[in-house]
């Protein structure tokens, strides 16, 4: 078993870099790479087949923009397993103040697109702020809460902490974003939860959030405050009576989609819910209810199979972490990752509200595809210089 | 454990979550319930709901199209086609696929109609009120220029593509134009009128004649194709054939093309010898030729009639305004499309003189071979008017029985059994009327040949409901009056006696076959496409009218001695006919309104019947404002026997009479 020239006084000699780096390989998770290898595999899959008939005469149109994304992330996940996180924590400030810079600059110059401001044309990709931000505002986060962890009983730190979320949820959800703004949140609450703020504190935030949800959903209209744009709340509340909803298109379609791929599925020529249109954004937010349509009950257990395995490494992880900002860091990840799957998935089967979250590592679109990739580079980095793997030297 | 990380990196927070930690355990039971929901509900979705999506699935991406099969040909009594169907190539086009935005669709239906030749507003117009249907056939049949510029530019035209469709061809041309009918779309009216017989939009249906009466068999049973479409309704597969469309079946009917062609021949010569008679007004006219022993039509023409094919594929209001088949322009081309036989009203004039004859015998009221004058004038004692009704020939005095009062078509004779109808006691009801119906006037004949007219016998109870204080304010209490006039003339067949031919037709079938009642017909059988005959209901028994046949015998004596005697009306047609034939001649005075004429005009008539004794043939001929009955309708229904017998025309030439 090789040195393990240990993160803070390494990297200064070609021959200690050398050891480094071989250090960093075995010392990775290789079965949290397999899972990623494998969702990122899937992932090419199913959008070679669900995008397969939407642009005429090029089949891969979107299958080989997808393959750049994945090597542009692959590139970007290597570059966070070479980075120890505590540079994260020392820089959390600046980092902050950039993500909601970044998040910001969207909703001045970004464009329209769908009645939704949320990327940034840097000409030959329109470039996604709200997806890195994800990662970024854990990163950040996490820093925060690390240094006032001698404090963390304190409600001010928790208050403090919610001070600093509030700003880039509330840009996001104004782009307008609701589905990525609820993901900031999710992080935010296990973060919270991780670096081990009270029981008593937490209940309190929870009780708040259900009177939020109800409040905006249903108090606030009755007395003509609307946060929520009309499509968005209908969405929401239709998921709760279906049956009350003349917006249900989607949802109907979505599940149709689902339940008619059956055990093996129904290929690429006979899914016709893909093929011929029914189902509306086949290849992003719905290509969970497509890729099941095509690939059946065997292709998308083995798409949730693969996110389960992924969890459950990251949740080892989270228990192994280094530090408190580790655990932290990874918590957050992990609890995001959760959620986008949760709702993505279950939107298309009926049991989520319908957001526009896209599926990690699947849905068409560059901007998730690098940030989850980079955030799995950060998981795998803080695996890397976990107690586990010290231990084992 | 915690100490050891604190003192490799000091100044760092420590990781107080061990590996059994409450925390961890807690986010991997969330981790648990969230997969196990997503599974659970995957499974109940995919593996035990999964056949009923499919369905679900299936039954919107699949669009059925009916495929209309083709529709029956109609055949003559010997087989010969008189209405078939021929192939042809349509314009279809899918309204889904063109573009949505304004301009753009604007321009490429612009482009479409050039390449069509149908106007842009007519496209707009098929398309609106096809809505609920996923394509509309806009070009009907598309010639082979079309055909080749529409393939060659496929690309350039979404939206458009050719299919193949049945036509209807008429060999003849315009023969029997009214009998047979035309067929057309179903309209939305006849779609309301009709849920139950499974007629939907798009479908062809028989607009008129035997098209429409025997629509439920030409029609067949339409296929049923299946082709994929997107969401937008837009075909994306080639259309499949799932149910083969069954052929609508066969009918024959009692028409003999040879025979129909010498009428409508015969009606045309009849009205060039009424206008070469001066009769300027005379341009339409009613040939109808029968079996007399079961009503089976074996000709039946009206003039003027059109081109049946101006309803064959793409049906233009131009075209039709040319034949005279719109409401405007019906006018002035003297209602080509109104079959005369079934539709036509007119007095049937001394044609009417038998019914009086008949009906004076049953009621005992005279003898007839006792002798009466007949004179130049009539006016009856109880007329408190006087007034003096007239003989067509002013100067004869003579006395005469009923056979050559019927042969001569003595009007006075039959003014002064006018007459005697009139002073009946009342007690004795109105057998002349009485009579008359039970003869068919006044009735719907129940022909299948189309819709028709009943016509009208005036009777007392008539004139009292049709003219009150509303209707004619001004002589209402003495028009409601039924007066010794009205009889005298219902006795000759004129006054408000309104008949079709085809009633008339019928009465002198009765005569020829010996007093029973036919009902006249064209549907001879049904065959399916196998050609194994189709059960059809069947056509009423000749019903006898309970008439002595003493009585029938001399009236047919007064027909034969009009065609065989020198002073019978029409004995200059018929007196050398190779066959015996028997016939009355008639010449009625019907008000007339024409493009800038309103006058008395003569309808000319002759109806009757041959062989003499054992009739085969009855016809009736009528010549409208034609002038005397033996002028232009007896020599137009001797052209009729000539086709029929297969003998050569033997007129002494016409002869002036009533």
């Amino acid at each position: 078993m090789l040195e393990y020239a240990g993160s803070r006084s390494g990297f200064r000699t070609q021959r200690d870099e050398g050891a480094a780096l071989m250090g960093v390989l075995r010392s990775l998770d290789w079965l949290l790479v397999a899972g990623i290898g494998g969702l990122v595999a899937v992932g090419l899959w199913a959008v070679a087949g669900v995008t397969r008939f939407d642009v005429a005469h090029n089949p891969s149109y979107y299958l080989d923009r997808q393959i750049g994304y994945a090597i542009v992330g692959l590139v970007a996940l290597i570059v966070a397993v070479c980075i120890d996180p505590e540079l994260y924590r020392r820089y959390w400030r600046p980092i902050y103040v950039g993500t909601v810079g970044l998040i910001a600059v969207v909703l001045l110059i970004g464009r329209a697109a769908r009645g939704s401001t949320r990327w940034i044309n840097v000409g030959f990709f329109t470039f996604q702020p709200s997806e890195f931000g994800k990662l970024l505002f854990v990163l950040a986060l996490g820093g925060f809460l690390a240094d006032r962890a001698r404090s963390a009983n304190d409600p001010r730190t928790t208050l403090r902490l919610l001070g600093f979320a509030v700003l880039p949820i509330v840009l996001v959800f104004a782009q307008p974003d609701l589905g990525t703004a609820l993901v900031y949140s999710s992080a935010t609450g296990a973060m919270l939860f991780v670096s081990g703020t009270p029981w008593r504190q937490l209940t309190a935030l929870g009780t708040i959030a259900v009177l939020l949800v109800v409040g905006v959903l249903w108090a606030g209209p009755a007395v003509g405050v609307d946060l929520l744009k009309g499509y968005q709340k209908s969405r929401l509340t239709c998921f709760v009576q279906p049956s009350h909803c003349s917006s249900s298109y989607n949802l109907e379609q979505s599940i149709a989609a689902v339940g008619s791929g059956q055990v093996n599925g129904r290929g690429l020529n006979n899914a016709t819910q893909t093929r011929l249109n029914f189902l509306p954004e086949h290849g992003t937010d719905f290509i969970f209810a497509s890729y099941s349509e095509q690939r059946g009950f065997v292709g998308a257990s083995l798409l949730l199979a693969l996110y389960l395995l992924v969890l459950w490494r990251g949740l080892r992880i989270v228990a192994t972490a280094r530090d408190l900002y580790c655990a932290i860091v990874a918590g957050g990840i992990l609890v995001a990752l959760l959620f986008q799957i949760f709702i993505n998935v279950g939107m298309t089967m009926g049991i989520a509200p319908i957001t526009g979250i896209p599926l990690p590592f699947v849905s068409v679109g560059g901007s998730s595809m690098i940030a989850n990739l980079a955030a799995m580079g950060v998981l795998l980095s803080i695996h890397a210089r976990s107690r586990a793997v010290r231990r084992r030297r | 454990m915690a100490s050891t990380t604190a003192n490799d990196i000091p100044d760092v927070e420590p990781n107080r979550l061990g590996r059994p930690s409450m925390r961890v355990g807690i986010l991997g039971s969330i981790v648990f319930v969230v997969f196990a929901a997503l599974f659970l509900r995957l499974w109940a979705l995919q593996v035990l709901s999964g056949p009923k999506y499919v369905g679900q699935t299936q039954r919107q991406a699949f669009l059925s199209v009916r495929v209309q099969p083709p529709r029956g040909t109609i055949l003559d009594r010997y087989g010969r086609p008189l209405v078939m169907n021929s192939a042809a190539t349509v314009v279809q086009l899918w309204p889904s696929d063109l573009p949505t935005v304004y301009s753009d669709r604007r321009a490429e239906l612009g482009a479409i109609a050039r390449a069509t030749q149908v106007p842009l507003y007519e496209i707009s117009a098929i398309i609106k009120s096809h809505r609920n249907e996923p394509f509309v056939t806009i070009r009907e049949p598309a010639s082979k220029d079309m055909v080749a510029y529409l393939s060659e530019r496929a690309s350039e035209f979404p939206g458009v593509t050719l299919g193949r469709a049945y036509i209807r061809h008429s060999p003849y041309g315009s023969l029997a134009a009214q009998v047979l009918g035309y067929t057309g779309e179903i309209s939305q009216a006849q779609l309301n009128q009709d849920a139950k017989g499974g007629y939907v939009q798009g479908d062809v249906i028989g607009q008129a004649g035997l098209e429409a009466s025997y629509d439920s068999y030409l029609r067949g049973e339409a296929g049923a194709a299946r082709l994929h479409v997107d969401s937008l309704g837009r075909p994306r597969s080639a259309i499949q054939l799932t149910t083969l469309p069954k052929p609508g079946h066969d009918l024959r009917i009692t028409l003999d093309v040879k025979l129909q062609q010498a009428a409508e021949r015969a009606l045309q010569y009849g009205i060039q010898l009424a206008r070469n008679n001066g009769k300027w007004a005379a341009s339409g006219g009613a040939i109808v030729a029968m079996d007399p022993s079961d009503g089976a039509i074996l000709a039946m023409a009206s003039a003027p009639t059109y081109e049946p094919s101006v309803f064959s594929g793409r049906v233009t209001e131009r075209q039709l305004a040319a034949q005279g088949l719109t409401p405007k322009t019906a006018l002035a081309k003297n209602y080509p499309s109104l079959n005369r036989n079934l539709q036509g009203l007119y007095p049937p004039g001394s044609t009417f003189k038998p019914v009086t004859a008949l009906a004076g015998m049953e009621e005992n009221m005279f003898s007839p071979y006792a002798y009466q004058p007949c004179t130049g004038t009539f006016s009856s004692p109880q007329d408190r008017s006087h007034r003096t009704f007239h003989n067509w020939d002013p100067n004869v005095h003579q006395q005469m029985d009923l056979p050559t009062a019927l042969a001569y078509s003595c009007d006075t004779y039959f003014y002064r059994l006018g007459n005697q109808f009139y002073n009946l006691p009342a007690d004795r009801g109105q057998p002349l009327q009485r009579w008359a119906e039970a003869f068919g006037f006044g009735q719907l004949t129940h022909t299948d040949a189309g819709p028709e007219v009943q016509g009208l016998v005036p009777t007392i109870g008539w004139r009292e409901a049709t003219y009150t204080s509303i209707s004619d304010p001004g002589h209402w209490q003495v028009d409601r009056l039924w007066k010794p006039g009205d009889s005298i003339e219902l006795a000759i067949g004129q006054g408000n006696l309104l008949v079709t031919p085809l009633q008339l037709t019928r009465f002198y079938a009765l005569l020829a076959n010996g007093g029973k009642l036919v009902q006249p017909h064209l549907l001879l059988d049904v065959e399916n496409p196998n050609g194994t005959a189709v059960p059809v209901p069947s056509f009423a028994a000749p019903k006898p009218v309970n008439i002595d046949p003493a009585a029938l015998a001399v009236v047919r004596q007064g027909l034969v001695e009009g065609t065989h005697l020198p002073f019978g009306t029409s004995y200059g047609v018929f007196g050398h006919f190779p066959v015996s034939i028997a016939g009355k001649t008639g010449t009625a005075e019907k008000v007339v309104t024409l493009p800038g004429y309103t006058g008395i005009q003569d309808q000319s008539w002759w109806c009757g019947y041959g062989p003499t004794d054992n009739a085969k043939l009855v016809v009736c001929a009528l010549i409208e404002n034609g002038g005397h009955g033996g002028t232009a309708a007896a020599p137009a229904a001797e052209r009729v026997f000539s086709a029929f017998f297969h003998v050569k025309t033997t007129q002494l030439g016409s002869i002036h009479s009533d």
